[in-house]
């Protein structure tokens, strides 16, 4: 590994646990932890997303204990995602933005529920697992509302990741556009 | 940084991992729900009597509302109607089996977070030969955290003061995040690149092995725990196939 | 190692940065010898910084932009990985912000002035003897189980320059290493340069601060958008006058010297040369 994504990977990975933070304190209903990730991704490639996500995390799971660590399958993909997006000029324009993280949320989203499903058995994080109840009690198969929740949530939750990360990138000063050539690529410069 | 004490703390870094690897594969090994309350029981009456009763409790808390969500979810159906409510025993069954799941591997994952030396687990990987920049990545996060955590709590605070008006709707919520997220990127861009330079210039990237400066040692006693573990979880998967 | 060009040798270096249209370095041709100081002073914007960067092979690798002419450092080419691999631990570069050198994984003082060492492979006994003794030079012993995270910033610019003073280098390349320092760690620094510059080590060193550098540079470079428009002693530049009006550099008495004789007209005992130290004013007007 290059020093460059040596000194990139941890502070992508801070970053997806600062706006956690954030997150938290505007009391919104997302996670938004894969800022990082995205922006890792869009301006180093994808092998500095995957690092990212996988980090991500590990480090949550060392903080919050390794109960969540299958779900780093969702963050290498949606790393992977991201790094396509930035290679077809996905975050060129607001709309390119919200159509990339429309098909990135469909398909974390998916993969999300195919784990919560087969190793947590329906149950995840607190306010998805409600959502699965409440569609359960509303007469859907536990699978069913598994799925629904999932996609729901994450179809949200990355689309406004990738609006945000969009965002950012094209109010990045050019001299720091000029040191990540694949920024250059995602904004079409 | 002080030296942790206690039996956790002065086994070998990479024992630690294996213990948790094990207990999350066995688990899921172990026929249910027997099997996982019983690793449950075990795995955080071994951590109560090792002193480290704190990350016992705090993988509970984690633990909580996940136990109630799965007895919610698994074994109680019917509508909203209280009339049409049913409890299910093996749903219930399902849901203990689940919770123990989960409480084993948080139990044990905390005990492994309460007694982690950064410094201890680095010198591990670099007496080994194993990848220090995979172990730098994990290190080096441990410590930006906090540092942008406070960051981000700065810039929070200073919007606020310049009139963002980060309350009412989901919305204006969402459309506050720009403002916050822009500053903290930009803050991470800079540090980053100042610190590629400073890993560059300090051999960070030198193509020689890593030298270990205090490498922990591994005792028979680690040993022993790495491949007790790694039996039985053979034994595990070995009863799965089997049966 | 050196040959003919130096320790360092720079022939038509051009810089120029992504998204500017001034180069950051216009056709900077100049050689820096071992067992010197050399000063690099400009104002804001005048090079000093992109020279550095230059010089330890971090532009364009680290910035992004283009890099025209030849670099040499210590008889390498800092921009090819072989150069690169060559130089590892043989220089020494120090910024003026210390929180950002630190190696982000070290929990005590001890181990991040270790942590380059190790990285190259040195054995542990090598690596314990230069960290004790770059920590005693740079007077930080008693800081050497304490966590970096919570030193101040003059503490932590000791513990930067201590972590490169272990490696032993032969080319010191500092950014204002002492905008943290208080006047003590400003003389000690001083007095280690030398003492570097005299062991044969090559010191550059970028710094506004005239009234320290005066004492311990051998040769001054003044930059201007990018070139080097003054080469010479420190003492016979600061004393003149082309360096106040190009970039206002001046030590203290120099520059009082300056506004007195602005007001005073043409005292003969206010005209140039100035007086650079408290001791030339005593001197010249008692």
């Amino acid at each position: 590994m290059s020093p460059r994504l040596l000194a990139l990977v941890p502070s992508a990975v801070a970053l997806n646990l600062a706006i956690g933070f954030v997150v938290n304190q505007l009391g919104l209903p997302l996670y938004l932890d894969t800022v990082g990730t995205v922006l890792a991704s869009a301006l180093a490639g994808p092998v500095a997303g995957v690092l990212t996500g996988i980090v991500s995390q590990t480090v949550r799971s060392l903080y919050e204990g390794f109960i969540w660590f299958p779900f780093v399958a969702v963050q290498v993909l949606i790393a992977i995602l991201a790094g396509l997006a930035a290679m077809r000029g996905g975050f060129r324009s607001l709309p390119r933005s919200l159509g990339w993280g429309l098909l990135v949320g469909a398909l974390a989203g998916a993969l999300s529920a195919a784990i919560s499903w087969f190793v947590f058995t329906g149950v995840t994080a607190t306010g998805v697992t409600a959502v699965t109840l409440l569609l359960t009690h509303l007469g859907l198969t536990k699978p069913q509302a598994v799925t629904v929740s999932s996609l729901g949530t994450d179809l949200l939750d990355k689309t406004i990741v990738f609006l945000l990360a969009g965002a950012v990138l094209r109010a990045l000063p050019e001299r720091a556009l000029g040191r990540y050539p694949w920024a250059r690529r995602a904004l079409c410069r | 940084m002080t030296r942790r004490a206690g039996l956790a703390a002065r086994a070998h870094p990479f024992t630690l991992f294996a213990v948790v690897a094990g207990v999350a594969a066995l688990a899921f090994l172990v026929p249910a729900p027997a099997g996982p309350i019983a690793l449950y029981a075990l795995v955080a009456s071994l951590a109560l009597v090792t002193g480290n009763a704190r990350a016992a409790g705090r993988a509970a808390l984690v633990c909580l509302p996940l136990w109630v969500l799965l007895a919610l979810l698994h074994g109680v159906g019917g509508g909203f109607d209280p009339r049409s409510i049913t409890v299910s025993r093996a749903g219930l069954a399902a849901a203990a089996a689940q919770g123990a799941r989960l409480g084993a591997v948080a139990t044990a994952s905390l005990v492994l977070f309460a007694a982690f030396d950064p410094s201890r687990f680095l010198d591990a990987v670099a007496a080994r030969g194993w990848s220090f920049h995979a172990a730098y990545l994990v290190v080096a996060t441990l410590q930006a955290a906090p540092r942008f955590r406070r960051r981000a709590a700065a810039i929070l605070e200073a919007q606020r003061a310049r009139g963002l008006r980060a309350g009412g709707g989901i919305a204006g919520r969402v459309r506050s995040l720009l403002p916050l997220t822009a500053p903290l990127v930009l803050g991470m861009l800079t540090e980053a690149d100042e610190r590629a330079m400073a890993l560059e210039i300090r051999g960070l990237g030198a193509r020689v092995p890593r030298t270990a400066l205090d490498p922990p040692p591994d005792r028979a006693g680690d040993r022993i725990a790495r491949w007790t573990t790694g039996g039985l979880v053979a034994a595990g998967i070995a009863w799965r196939v089997l049966a | 190692m050196n040959g003919a060009d130096g320790a360092l040798a720079f022939h038509g270096v051009t810089l120029r940065y992504p998204g500017t249209d001034t180069p950051a370095l216009a056709g900077v041709s100049v050689s820096i010898r071992a067992g010197e100081v050399t000063w690099l002073y400009g104002a804001l914007g005048a090079g000093c910084t992109s020279f550095l960067l230059a010089a330890a092979g971090l532009a364009p690798a680290h910035t992004g932009g283009e890099l025209g002419g030849s670099v040499r450092a210590l008889g390498f080419d800092p921009r090819d990985p072989a150069g690169r691999a060559a130089l590892a631990g043989r220089i020494g570069f120090v910024t003026a912000v210390p929180a950002s050198q630190l190696s982000g994984v070290a929990a005590t003082v001890r181990e991040e002035v270790a942590f380059a060492p190790a990285n190259l492979g040195w054995p542990v006994t090598r690596i314990e003897s230069a960290t004790a003794s770059a920590l005693g030079r740079l007077g930080v012993a008693h800081l050497a189980d304490r966590d970096p995270a919570h030193l101040s910033g003059g503490e932590l610019q000791r513990v930067v320059i201590a972590s490169m003073l272990a490696l032993g280098p032969a080319l010191w390349l500092m950014d204002e290493p002492a905008s943290a320092l208080d006047r003590a760690g400003r003389d000690g620094l001083v007095s280690l340069l030398v003492e570097e510059a005299a062991q044969g080590a090559a010191v550059v060193l970028a710094s506004e601060d005239a009234d320290t550098m005066l004492a311990a540079a051998d040769r001054m470079l003044v930059l201007e958008h990018g070139r080097v428009v003054l080469d010479g002693a420190p003492d016979v530049l600061l004393a003149g006058g082309e360096i106040w009006e190009r970039a206002g550099g001046s030590t203290t008495i120099a520059s009082l010297a300056r506004r007195a004789g602005g007001l005073a007209g043409p005292v003969p005992a206010l005209a140039a040369p100035y007086p650079l130290t408290v001791a030339d004013g005593v001197a010249r007007w008692s």
